[in-house]
Formats: C-alpha cells, structure tokens, sequence
C-alpha cells in the first residue's frame, strides 16, 4: 500500500462545539491506483486530500506514507515529504502570476535543491508531459484556464512524487477544457501514476477505477467509480434499496 | 535544503519583488536612506569640527597659561568679575621673579585697532602690547625682520611686527620691512612679520599686530588690566607650575586666605573641554535624530513587509505547499527587508556624502568622512532592514499553509 489511514481524525474547535471534519477514516491505497473522492459539500473531502499531502496534521489516527509515518512528523520533515512524495493540483492552479511557465514547473524542484540545469531538464520534460513545452516563457496571465491547469499538473508531475493530488481540477474549466484534463490524467495513469483525485462531478468520478465516498468525515461508500458516483442521487430518493450499495 | 540554498534562492526572490513592486521598494528606499543620509551628514560635519579644532588647539601650544582678570569662558558671577582688582605691572614683575616654573613670561594688553597702509585698510585689527618674552609664549615666530626687543620697550618705540593676514593684505608686491603703517591715527614702523598660526573656530590668529608695551600703554588705554602670557618650562610640569602661579599671585594681590581665587588661569585645554562639551551634545542630539529617523525607515520597511507578507499569502502558500520550510520562508522576506534597506543606505550613503559637501562648500564648516562612515552607513541601513524584516518573515512563516491557500 502507497497509502494507509488509520482512523483518521481531523476535529476543529469551533468556539464551544467540535467540528469533526474526519470522523474516523480508514483507508488503504495501493500504488498505480487512481482514486476519486466524492461527496457532499463540507464532507471532508479537501480536509482527507490536505492530510494524505501532508498539508494538514490529522489529530488522530496513524497515517503511512510510502512506508514512513507521517503523523507524527515534525514541520520541517512534512515540508521534505511534501517535496519528494506529493504532487499537487490545486483547484485554483495557485500559480505563481509572475513567474513563466517554466519557473512555475521548477518550484519544487528548487526547493529539492536541485542545480540549475537538471532543474531545468525536468521542468521541460514536465510541461512536454502536458504538451505546453510551446508556452515555456509565458506568465499565467498570458495562458487559457486549460493551459493553466497544465502548468499545474505539469508542475506536480516535476518532482517525480509517488503521488499526485488533484483537489476538483476541473472545477474552474468549462466541459472541453475539463474533458482535456481528465485524458491528460487518464494518459498518466496509464503511465502507472497513483492519483487521488476530488471532484463533485459524478460523471467525472464514474470514470475513475475507483472512488470513495464521504459524508460528515466518515467513508459511507467505496467501490468502482461507476457505482460510488451516482451514490448520492440514490439516497434522497424514495426507493433506497435502488441505491448500489459500497463494498 | 541547505541554508546556502536558502539564501541563493532568498536572494533571487528578494531581487525579482523588489523589481516586481517598483514604487513600494522605491518610497521603502526613500525612508531609509533619508535615514542613512541623516546620519552620514552630521557625522561628516562633526568629524569635520573635530579635526580642524584639533589642529588649531595644537597652535596655542600645549606648555603656556594665560593669566587674567576673567577666565575665557565666563562662569559665574560677572559683577564679581568686573570688580576684582586690575592685574598690574607689579604682579607681572612678581610672576616673572618668582615663577621657577616659568620659561618666559610675557604682559599682555590688546585692543582693537583699524589698520592703515598708504590707501589701504583693514579694520578691528587685533592690537597687542606686550615684549620680546611674547615670542615664546604665543608659539609665533618671526619670518622676516626681528621681534620685538627691551629698548623698544623701555624708548616706547613706534614700532610694529606684523601677522600673516596683514602682510597679504598690505604687503603683496613691497616689503614689508621698514614700511610705515599707521594704528588709527599713529605711524608706527614694521621691524617684523609673523608665521601664519592658522584659525581658532574660524577666527583668525594672523590679524594681528604686535607693538611695544610700553608704546602700547602711552598710545592706548594704559589702565586695563594687563593679561600675564606665560610659558613653562616644561609641559609635564604644568600643574605645579599653576599651584605656584596661584600662590604668587594671590600673595601679591593680597587674596583674602577665606576668599576664592579673584584671578584666572586660562589654558587651551579649557577651551577644548568646553568646545567637547558643545560638541559632544550636538553630536549626540543629531546622532538622536539620525538614529530616529532611521528607526521610522525601520518602521517603515516593517510596515511595507507587512503588506507584502499579506498580498502574498497565497504565494507563502503555494511555496510551503511545495516543499519550502519554514525557514526558508523566513530567509526570503528577511533578505527582501535587507536588500531594500542596504539599496536605500547605499543611495542615503551618496546623499548624505553629497550634503556634507555641499555644506563644506557653502559653509566654513569642514566636512570629512572617514571611508569607514560609509560602511557603517550602508552595514547599519542593511541591519536596521534585517531588525525590522524579523516579525513580517516569522508572521510569514508561521502562516498555516492550508489557510494560506485558501486566501483570495
Ligand atoms: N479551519 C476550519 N475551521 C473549522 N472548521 C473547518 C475548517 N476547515 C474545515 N472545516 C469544517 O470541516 C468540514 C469539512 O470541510 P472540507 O473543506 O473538508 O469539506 P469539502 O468536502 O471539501 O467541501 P466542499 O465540497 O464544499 O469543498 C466542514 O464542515 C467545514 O466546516
Ligand atoms: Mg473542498
């Protein structure tokens, strides 16, 4: 397994009251996997994507990573394992606006300390990744929301991490653009990447190999992502049992 | 990452939002070097005093004391000053047989004279009436022609030897010696001249010119009170020498063993503890207001990091979320902080060079900047950024990435 969490719990005080952001979740990924995450909005599923990158420390529960316990580490030793085993695609690209292309894909790489020039190297052969090794020298604001995202993937993909993070990535592009995207994660798939991926799209989620579903930080279903998709549509209806039950 | 990393990479991302934030590095800039150029002014000018004083406090010569009625720099009762007996010729005469101490001693009466030369004059020239012993005490020497001797003394010759300033005016293209200049109304013949002793906090030693007592008394108001130049035998043995000198005199004057001293022993030295005195408040009341006005750069600079440790949240964000520590975070505002502030000492630095300059020019103050001025300039502008950059960096670091992110 790539990744294992042990009832994970993230609560947050909230004046008096105790918001149990994940109640308890328990989960095991295995590597090459491509994993989508759904569920209502406030259900936890950007909390669970901050706690498997190691943005956020869970207050309880275990988490191993790649072998390593990450839950107890230090704020320095997250900062490296987000460098070397995470990449990130944020909702929001959170590009650097005034930096290239280029000098946004080889941010984590200088922060692995990297020279220069196989900084460098690897960005380009990033963004070839993407297709974008055309836009190397352009500003975000010079790009389309698709190239963006590309520049963010592409960035993920610089550090060579275990693991790639997409947190609704294709919340802000219009259908084509998101259509692209998603080929473009299905082409690194195939290519033996493991990706988490959040989303609210159902149809999105459908074509994952496997999605989880969460409701009130707790995993209420897990499965193939045809199943767990169209989840939620099942449950308000009058006739539950129609609902595909997770595994 | 290694800290070598950090600050390479610090460095690049400090350059690059100096350039990207172009107004704000340049007002941040402003404030600071105003600061520096603050400082470097008034340390210039000062420097610039100290020196020159220096130098024209070593022309008075170390080993002579001059006794009069008043000290030079008046403290304390100036009625009780002006009633106190007159120095006499007697007291002089007392001083020269007694003083074992002394080398040469020299009575003094002077007065403010116009000078005449043919068609020429200068006014309020300094007048001296005294002997050949004056020669040793002031430290002049005679560069043409001869001092002044007993028997001009004793016949009241009309005679006079003249300082440097005098001798430029009148004296550019004749010679001085033998020429007939006149003191008022009265002619008087040039046996001498003077070296040139240079100023005293801008008052020139050279005006001046040097009669005969004795003529001086017959001429002028003959009943001032006469001040006593004296020079000692040796340096070392100054402070023994003023013990006899009180002792003479207050025998001679008859003091009241009760009473305090009704003379004064004047030295140099007083005048150049005084004059630290001024300075050495001066100084420190312009090295307050460097030191203020470089605290509000310092402010000023916090404040600015501040504001861009705000706008760039999501940057902070972006960066911890990829990998950077903590520190390294705080090594890139830090470095921001220090290079505006060490750009804007380095511009205060040629501002504040220029004004003392200016003001060297313009003003008879002399303003000298020692080369390492201008490092503790820069060094001290770069510090204060550095100072001032500790609580935006550590506000910055400690931001919660996942917040961070979230920001708009
Ligand atoms: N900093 C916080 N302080 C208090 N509560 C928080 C905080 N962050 C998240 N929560 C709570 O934790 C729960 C889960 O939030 P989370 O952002 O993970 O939801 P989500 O599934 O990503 O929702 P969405 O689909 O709207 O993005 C929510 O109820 C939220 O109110
Ligand atoms: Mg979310």
């Amino acid at each position: 397994m790539l990744i294992e969490l042990t009832d994970i719990r993230r609560e947050y005080q909230v004046g008096t009251e105790v918001v149990h952001a994940l109640d308890g979740v328990s989960l095991g990924i295995a590597r090459g996997e491509w994993v989508a995450i759904v569920g209502q909005s406030g259900s936890g599923k950007t909390t669970m994507m901050n706690v498997i990158g190691c943005l956020d420390t869970p207050t309880g529960g275990r988490y191993v990573l790649n072998g390593k316990d990450v839950s107890r580490m230090n704020d320095d030793e997250l900062a490296d394992i987000r460098n070397k085993e995470i990449g990130f695609v944020f909702q929001n690209f959170q590009l650097l606006p005034r930096e290239t292309s280029l000098a946004n894909v080889e941010l984590p790489l200088v922060y692995r300390g990297l020279s220069a020039k196989e900084r460098r190297e690897k960005a380009i052969a990033a963004l070839k990744k993407v297709k974008l090794d055309n836009r190397m020298m352009h500003k975000p604001t010079e790009l389309s929301g698709g190239q963006r995202q590309r520049v963010a993937i592409a960035r993920a993909l610089a550090s060579e991490p275990s693991l790639l993070l997409a947190d609704e990535p294709t919340g802000n592009l219009d259908s084509a653009t998101g259509e692209e995207i998603i080929r473009l994660f299905e082409e690194l798939h195939g290519l033996g990447h493991t990706i988490v991926l959040v989303t609210h799209e159902p149809r999105l989620a459908a074509r994952c190999p496997r999605a989880v579903r969460l409701s009130d930080g707790k995993v209420i279903g897990d499965g193939p992502g045809q199943d767990v998709a169209w989840q939620d549509r099942a449950q308000p209806s009058a006739h539950p049992a129609e609902a595909p039950v997770a595994s | 990452m290694s800290l070598r990393v950090d600050l390479i990479e610090g460095f690049r991302i400090a350059v690059k939002s100096l350039r990207n934030y172009r107004v704000r590095t340049a007002l941040t800039t402003v404030g600071i070097g105003i600061g520096v150029a603050t400082l470097l002014a008034i340390l210039g000018i000062t420097q610039g005093l100290d020196t020159s004083f220096e130098k024209q406090l070593a022309s008075l010569g170390s080993s002579s004391v001059y006794v009069s009625k008043h000290p030079w720099v008046q403290m304390g009762n100036w009625w009780e000053f002006r009633n106190r007996k007159r120095i006499d010729l007697a007291q002089v005469e007392a001083v020269r047989n007694q003083c074992t101490l002394c080398e040469a001693v020299a009575p003094i009466l002077d007065e403010q004279e116009d000078v005449y030369f043919m068609d020429q004059q200068l006014a309020a020239v300094e007048i001296d009436g005294t002997t050949g012993d004056y020669l040793a005490v002031s430290g002049f020497e005679t560069v043409r022609g001869r001092f002044l001797t007993e028997t001009d003394n004793e016949s009241r010759r009309a005679v006079a030897v003249i300082g440097a300033d005098v001798v430029d005016t009148f004296f550019k293209d004749s010679d001085p010696i033998g020429a007939t200049i006149r003191l008022g109304t009265k002619p008087f013949t040039v046996v001498g001249t003077l070296s040139r002793k240079g100023k005293i906090l801008d008052q020139s030693q050279d005006l001046c010119v040097i009669i005969p007592f004795g003529t001086f008394q017959g001429y002028f108001k003959g009943r001032q009170s006469i001040d006593i130049g004296i020079k000692v035998k040796s340096p070392e043995e100054l402070e023994q020498a003023e013990d006899q000198l009180v002792g003479i005199l207050r025998r001679v004057r008859q003091t009241p063993p009760d009473k305090p001293d009704d003379f004064a022993i004047n030295k140099p030295e007083q005048l150049a503890s005084t004059y630290q005195q001024l300075t050495g408040a001066l100084y420190g009341v312009a090295l307050g207001i460097g030191f203020i006005t470089l605290l509000v750069g310092g402010i000023g600079i916090m404040n600015i990091m501040l504001v861009s440790v705000r706008e760039r949240t999501r940057e902070i964000g972006v960066r911890r979320a990829l990998g950077a520590r903590k520190r390294t975070i705080i090594a890139q505002f830090m470095l921001e902080a220090t290079v505006v502030s060490a750009v804007g000492g380095a511009l205060g630095t040629v501002v504040g060079l220029g004004g003392a300059k200016v003001i060297s020019l313009v003003s008879p103050l002399a303003a000298t900047v020692k080369p390492l001025t201008i490092v503790f300039g820069v060094g001290f502008a770069a510090l204060v950024g550095l100072v001032f950059g500790i609580w935006p960096a550590a506000r910055a670091a400690n931001l919660d990435p996942v917040e961070a992110l979230r920001q708009e």
